[in-house]
């Protein structure tokens, strides 16, 4: 990690050098991505493959409870366009 | 009404105060917080950073409510989502 800041002159060089490697992708709406990235442009549209998808459901009046409940919906998808201005973060070396 | 922002010729030649730019061009390779405008904030090494204001962060913790709730090892940052970078060590 630490040779690696010496390759990175510009934000968009971390997200390069995560061609073709798993990435992580946070994203706006409580949702985030965790797959394989072929293809960036300078919007951060992102072409993704292998993709699977975690999207955090909030529940702020459950009944039975009292406080609002957290639930996580995940999904697997094949192939994925995103559209850049929903990116938040990419971090390489997905987990 | 001038178009252009007052000189302060004391200040600059004092040397205390400068531009937003040289700001950013300071905190490169220190350690900053990052706050979006959805609270969230990101405490890093900065590696650098352009003009939309994209940030690459090095040992990146991400705070909500004040706990680390992420580390990412590098991050990018969209600069959009950017409301404030605060420099955690004098610059």
């Amino acid at each position: 990690m630490a040779d690696l800041s010496a390759q990175v002159q510009e934000p968009f060089d971390l997200v390069r050098l995560s061609l073709s490697e798993r990435v992580f992708v946070k994203l706006k709406g409580e949702r985030s991505l965790v797959g394989v990235l072929h293809a960036y442009d300078g919007h951060m549209n992102m072409i993704m493959s292998d993709v699977e998808e975690t999207i955090l459901l909030v529940e702020p009046e459950e009944e039975v409870n009292g406080a609002g409940t957290v639930q996580t919906v995940k999904r697997q998808l094949e192939m994925l366009f995103v559209r850049g201005d929903s990116v938040i973060l990419v971090s390489p070396g997905a987990r | 009404m001038s178009a252009s922002p007052p000189q302060d010729q004391a200040g600059a030649s004092a040397g205390t105060v400068g531009t937003p730019a040289d700001f950013l061009k300071g905190v490169i390779g220190k350690r900053v917080v990052v706050r979006l405008t959805s609270g969230v904030d990101y405490q890093g090494l900065l590696s650098c950073l352009d003009g939309y204001m994209n940030i690459a962060l090095e040992q990146t913790e991400e705070y909500v409510d004040g706990a680390v709730v992420n580390r990412y090892g590098d991050a990018f940052i969209r600069g959009n989502n950017v409301l404030y970078i605060s420099a955690m060590e004098s610059i």
